[in-house]
């Protein structure tokens, strides 16, 4: 599963990302992130060509008061 | 000279023999301890040895029964746990040197609490990646930890350390965590039994998390009763961790011995049976065939569920410690910065869809435990690989070692199936294991075709000389 995205896209894609979240990449940990979020934009790519039903909801349940006796 | 042959009796025997008064908690306690400082020098597998406490509980088993008490279930029974558990008065490192600065735990985890309670002495914590994130236990601030049965090798992860210490007869029970196969993957990896409890059924509370969607905690040991009765111990309602269940604790090691005529057993298909050695596959026809399993099943998509399992671990564990990766990137372990840092990065509408994705994957595995009840599988894609191999050749195609271990664990945990590994004594020289996987709270399911196989002696513990 290809992305279609080259190293330099993903490489811009992390500066500015990381600059959004504040957070500072040193040049050494640079090539090392790019390559890491280049397999997970495969793995999200995997997931994203999967068609699933519209309806679907995400797994997790907010409980507005885990716990608590009915009134 | 002992009654009892520490190194290799499993942890209900040593129980027993406590119970009866043919041994000593105590005299167990200073057989680990005696063992532990012989062999953890060169494998690594412990942090930190808590000698005196251990003595002190041990002490107190043995009043209890002097006194005609109950000492409870596990009554001098010598565990040790993952250095993410909360241990009262250690501070938890959970494989980091950032962590080390933290002021000490002040109790213990819920799951430590427990396995003390009914008489479990703690012997120490043990050895992990950092922060979880790693199927190697190649920690580079406190070392790697070694395979007990070939030091070159590794002992899986991310609970190597609790791996280790009961393959190498350290102590015969350890606690571990689990996310994508940190139990599973040590326990096949080191020639032990390892149970991945359903999600929701042991607390988590007072351990340090990796990404929450997909964290367990759970038993590594010796034998099939053994991670029972550990899980019996443990198991329950806990309002401490908001994702524990409500629903009552349901024993297993009652069960172990009803057999296996009214369960229906089938081989994973698919991504099960792809991608891994000869050995690996093989140890998966050797179980199905001590239990007759000549059906096939395949979960659909598995491949996508591992994928969506990445992009949930990565963004959940980056979001945990963003504070960490804006001030103080550089004192992570090398091994894994680089995946925390790219996992904070990650579009919000990729986790959601891998969400999205998890929902409608249950359902097709819900679909498929209406007519099966337990499904076999390869633990790990082959043996142990070398300490600072990169990559492995599977299925004659080289790939990166550390994610791949984890290629058949991860479809499974990422929707909370129960899980037990089981040793199988293959061809080659080092272990292997298989997974038995049942349906959600179903436990008993899978630790009753273990503990058949486990008669059989088609599944049994390696624990080195």
């Amino acid at each position: 599963m290809s992305t279609g995205l080259t190293p330099e896209e993903l490489g811009r894609y992390v500066d500015r990302a990381a600059a959004l979240c504040d957070l500072r990449i040193a040049p050494a940990h640079r090539p090392g992130v790019i390559q890491s979020l280049g397999g997970l934009a495969q793995a999200a790519a995997l997931v994203a060509e999967f068609a699933i039903p519209e309806e679907t909801e995400p797994a997790p349940v907010f409980e507005p008061a885990p716990g608590a006796e009915p009134a | 000279m002992s009654v009892i042959d520490y190194a290799t009796a499993d942890g209900l025997a040593l129980v027993g023999a406590v119970r009866a008064r043919r041994t000593s908690a105590l005299e167990i306690c200073e057989l680990a301890l005696a063992r532990i400082a012989a062999r953890n020098p060169a494998l690594n597998a412990f942090t930190h040895v808590l000698a005196e406490q251990a003595r002190a509980d041990a002490a107190r088993v043995d009043a209890t029964i002097a006194g005609g008490g109950d000492p409870g279930p596990l009554a001098g029974l010598p565990f040790a746990v993952k250095n993410l558990f909360d241990v009262g008065g250690l501070t938890t490192l959970a494989g980091s040197k950032i962590n080390a600065s933290h002021p000490p735990a002040r109790r213990d985890a819920a799951a430590v609490r427990a396995l003390r309670r009914a008489g479990g002495v703690l012997l120490g914590t043990l050895n992990m990646d950092e922060y979880a994130y790693g199927f190697t236990t190649e920690n580079t601030h406190y070392g790697p930890t070694r395979n007990p049965h070939d030091a070159s090798r590794v002992a899986g992860g991310s609970s190597g350390g609790s791996g280790a210490a009961v393959g190498a007869g350290l102590v015969p029970l350890t606690l571990g965590s689990d996310t994508n196969g940190s139990i599973r993957v040590p326990a096949a990896l080191c020639g032990v039994f390892g149970l991945k409890p359903t999600y929701g059924r042991v607390s988590r509370a007072g351990s340090v998390l990796f990404a929450p969607s997909f964290d367990h905690v759970g038993p590594l040991g010796r034998s099939v009763r053994d991670v029972a009765a550990a899980l019996d111990a443990m198991q329950g309602p806990d309002g401490g961790d908001p994702v524990c269940a409500s629903r009552p604790a349901e024993p297993c090691l009652p069960r172990l011995g009803e057999g296996v005529g009214d369960l229906r057993i089938a081989v994973l298909d698919g991504h099960f049976s792809r991608g891994g050695d000869a050995s690996a596959l093989g140890a998966v026809a050797q179980v199905a065939a001590a239990l007759g399993a000549g059906r096939r099943v395949t979960i659909p998509e598995a491949h996508r569920a591992r994928a969506a399992a990445m992009v949930i671990t990565a963004s959940e564990g980056a979001t945990l410690h963003l504070a960490d990766l804006r001030t103080r990137a550089q004192d992570f372990d090398p091994v894994s910065r680089d995946r925390f840092l790219a996992g904070a990065l990650v579009p919000s509408a990729w986790y959601v869809q891998a969400q999205r994705f998890r929902a409608w994957y249950r359902e097709r595995v819900g679909e498929i435990f209406r007519d099966v009840d337990v499904l076999l599988a390869p633990t790990t894609p082959c043996p142990a690989p070398l300490i600072g191999q990169d990559r492995i050749v599977l299925d004659g195609v080289e790939v990166l070692t550390r994610p791949n271990l984890g290629l058949y664990t991860q479809p499974l945990s990422f929707i909370g199936l129960p899980v037990l590994t089981v040793p199988v004594a293959g061809s080659g020289a080092m272990p292997l294991g298989v997974q038995i996987v049942a349906a959600p709270f179903r436990e008993a399911h899978a630790l009753r075709v273990g503990a058949l196989l486990e008669g059989k002696g088609v599944a049994a513990a390696v624990i080195s000389a």
